[in-house]
């Protein structure tokens, strides 16, 4: 009896070691051997039964469904949450199963800051999601943040271009912000939640300045004979709000902090609610500058770039920001799409062999979804989130919420849609903030007859360490351009 | 820096984004001086006439210029439909009512537009190009094609108003409706054709706006909000009103944004709107008008 006993306890303990070195073994392999792919996820043991506890993991979704940005980022969530789901769910260990992903929608409306924090508490508070991933605008997503943060929700945040979504708290330095202002956060553990999939406007800024002084200055100088001394002429023209205040100071200080050989020669704030710019693009032209550094979304800046060359015959090099990398974009510009550049991250029209094989499939398959609709930058971002969230969540082998935390701040997983500087998907580490490191890059359009639409090229950097060729073609001036003051 | 020559520019396009404020006004101020009614959504019948020109560009195939009359047409339709079901109910009410179901077709609108055009910019391909340069200002043919447009559609509604019986019964209403009725017009009549005529002239200004900017289903507030301010300015009910107010306005907002800088604009036409009505607080032809 006794010996039965003992070999029933030894039993029991194999059993359970077992079981335990296969759950540790399941739950570092994304660590050990990344992939977003799907079907390199672990399996259920076949030894054990699957928890009682188990249940789909809920992801909210925060998107704005009357914009044009926050359908793409619907379309794209729905497209990765299909491909995990089809390919078996998340492998949670404590579970012992696989579980699919139950998409719970935060729809912010146009994504202004009044609109969010309704939507996202309802997520949180009421249909108790594991996760957020989203955000938009960064107004909108200063507001909603803080019910993810006062609830210790994990955030993957793929918009707002404004780096205090991550560094408004202690670890951020506050982003800098005054005392008295009301956007610092003080809550470091809260903060600790918040996760930036996104290029911020200094990530914008540093690539546009650096492709002026390295690749059109020297053009410049050498087709007008200009002397070297002579810095390039810039011109900004952007909405008056956080946005283009922020792109605009990260340029000047950029400019200032590398003695950079370009100078602002004329800054143009206009209201968010302005439609004509046809007086702010006369200042611009009256100021001469070689080129107009246009800050604003989709819209507003096809319609700056059109009435820039129809209205005020101000034939320049116009350059837009990567928020209006998006196929309305080339619509919207037609005929005067051609010669204007594009800071980008993400370019289902262009990219070099090994980048349009990496999205591919993505593009296809968003295609087949949609009824042939072309993917934007914005869904780009959301669809990585999701891998990215499922990673981690296996990682973690649970749901615990400041567990699939730490698991988010570990991740090590290959880059997806996004290129990064480092090849794989990892938030920054050297500090207490956690934001990537996307590689930018600028695209030239040329005008396409057949398709009355610019397709682009990227011209700039030509090469990324670590990464390889990215550039396409040379930077050209565009047809009918007339410098700046000599 | 200001030139004489980019003044000059920026005071001609203020007189050309003013025609197109002068049309939408000059619907809001017919559909008020005759029927008394308040209509906020006025706004959204110049988004929808954006899309229908749109539309009839894209699907049928037409000249840009001759998609006006294809939103004229259809936004009228709209009106009547419109004035029938939602604002007769009401008409005579309390003016909360007839100010809470104009409020409630914003949205109608707003919504029924993403559901037919989705949510993204448009614009309506124009068939001219190039620019106007004349002794160093330049204008694009398209906004010079704008105001001949706009003053044609004037001065037939001056004709109407003016030479027609129904213009007559227009008037007529507009002054004392209960002493038309006493004189045998149809006063519903007048008020289903006033009502289609505000639409029409809202849809004519959409598809130029269509033709010159790009829109979305959002775009009808703004346009709504200068509107009033133009009939304001230029006095409740009167078409010269809103010809000089329109005018005024598209002149302050762009010499505003010129010389003071691109913040500037809406709150400077608001200053002349205030100035305006508190130096004569019926508005420049408050009373006088048709």
């Amino acid at each position: 009896m006794q010996t039965k006993m003992l070999v029933a306890i030894i039993a029991i303990a194999i059993i359970v070691v077992a079981a335990g070195v296969g759950t540790w073994q399941l739950t570092q392999q994304p660590s050990t051997s990344p992939s977003p792919s799907p079907t390199s996820t672990p399996t259920a043991s076949a030894t054990s039964t699957p928890s009682p506890d188990a249940r789909p993991i809920k992801i909210g979704l925060v998107a704005g469904y009357q914009i044009a940005e926050g359908q793409d980022m619907d379309r794209a969530a729905k497209l990765a949450v299909e491909e995990i789901n089809a390919a078996g769910g998340v492998y949670v260990a404590a579970w012992n199963t696989k579980v699919p992903i139950e998409l719970v929608i935060a729809d912010t409306g146009k994504d202004t800051a009044g609109e969010t924090v309704g939507p996202v508490t309802r997520a949180v508070t009421e249909d108790n999601v594991d996760l957020l991933i989203g955000g938009y605008t960064s107004a909108g997503t200063l507001a909603d943040q803080v019910v993810a943060i006062e609830n210790r929700v994990p955030y993957i945040i793929t918009g707002a271009s404004s780096n205090l979504v991550t560094r408004r708290g202690p670890q951020g330095n506050f982003g800098g912000l005054p005392a008295d202002d009301a956007r610092r956060y003080d809550d470091a553990e809260g903060m600790s939640y918040m996760f930036h999939y996104c290029t911020t406007t200094a990530d914008y800024s540093k690539t546009v300045v650096n492709f002026f002084a390295q690749t059109m200055k020297p053009l410049l100088d050498s087709t007008y004979g200009f002397d070297a001394s002579r810095p390039l002429r810039l011109a900004v023209i952007y909405r008056n709000d956080a946005f283009g205040n922020g792109v605009l100071a990260d340029t000047k200080n950029l400019i200032q902090a590398n003695n950079l050989p370009v100078e602002v020669v004329v800054e143009r704030p206009y209201q968010t609610t302005a439609t004509s710019f046809q007086t702010d693009l006369t200042v611009v032209k009256d100021a001469k500058p070689d080129a107009v550094y246009v800050v604003d979304f989709i819209a507003n800046t096809a319609e700056i770039i059109r009435e820039g060359q129809k209205d005020v015959g101000l034939n320049t090099v116009y350059i837009a920001v990567e928020c209006c990398e998006d196929p309305q974009l080339y619509t919207l510009l037609g005929e005067y799409g051609g010669g204007v550049l594009l800071e980008s991250k993400f370019a289902p029209y262009a990219g070099p062999p090994f980048y349009m094989q990496s999205i591919e499939t993505y593009v296809t398959n968003y295609q087949a979804a949609n009824a042939g609709k072309i993917p934007g930058m914005m869904g780009a971002d959301t669809y990585d989130a999701f891998f990215i969230a499922k990673a981690a969540i296996e990682q973690a082998g649970t749901v615990d919420k400041a567990a699939v935390r730490t698991a988010i701040e570990q991740i090590n997983i290959p880059q997806m849609l996004i290129m990064t500087q480092t090849g794989t998907v990892q938030f920054s580490t050297s500090t207490n903030y956690h934001e990537i490191a996307p590689i930018t890059f600028v695209e030239q359009f040329t005008y396409n007859a057949t398709l009355q639409e610019a397709r682009p090229q990227i011209v700039y950097p030509a090469t990324v360490p670590g990464i390889g060729t990215l550039k396409q073609a040379d930077f050209v001036l565009p047809t009918g351009y007339q410098p700046g003051s000599p | 820096m200001i030139t004489p020559s980019g003044l000059a520019e920026t005071l001609l396009w203020g007189v050309a984004n003013g025609c197109i404020y002068i049309l939408l006004a000059a619907g809001l101020s017919i559909i008020f001086g005759v029927m008394k009614l308040v209509n906020f959504a006025h706004g959204q019948l110049l988004m929808i006439g954006a899309y229908l020109a749109f539309t009839a560009s894209v699907v049928l195939g037409l000249n840009a210029y001759l998609s006006i009359l294809v939103a004229m047409g259809g936004v009228a339709l709209i009106g009547l439909g419109v004035e029938r079901f939602t604002f007769r109910k009401v008409l005579g009410t309390d003016k909360l009512n007839e100010i809470f179901v104009s409020l409630g077709l914003i949205y109608i609108f707003e919504n029924a537009a993403v559901l037919l055009w989705g949510n993204k910019s448009a614009q309506i391909a124009s068939p001219l190009h190039g620019l106007l340069s004349l002794g160093g200002i330049s204008i694009s043919y398209d906004r010079i094609a704008a105001m001949g447009i706009v003053i044609v559609i004037l001065l037939s509604i001056i004709f109407l108003m003016k030479k027609t019986k129904i213009g007559l019964a227009m008037r007529a209403t507009s002054q004392k409706s209960d002493a038309t009725q006493l004189m045998g017009i149809n006063i519903e009549k007048v008020y289903i054709f006033t009502f289609a005529l505000g639409a029409a002239l809202a849809g004519a200004a959409g598809a130029l706006y269509g033709i010159i900017f790009p829109f979305s289903p959002a775009l009808g507030a703004l346009p709504t909000i200068k509107a009033f301010a133009i009939i304001i300015l230029g006095g409740l009910g009167s078409i010269p009103g809103a010809v000089v107010g329109g005018l005024l306005y598209g002149i302050a907002e762009n010499t505003a944004g010129y010389v003071l800088g691109g913040i500037w604009p809406d709150a400077i036409a608001f200053v002349l709107l205030i100035v305006v009505l508190v130096i004569k607080p019926t508005g420049i032809f408050g009373g006088k008008g048709d």
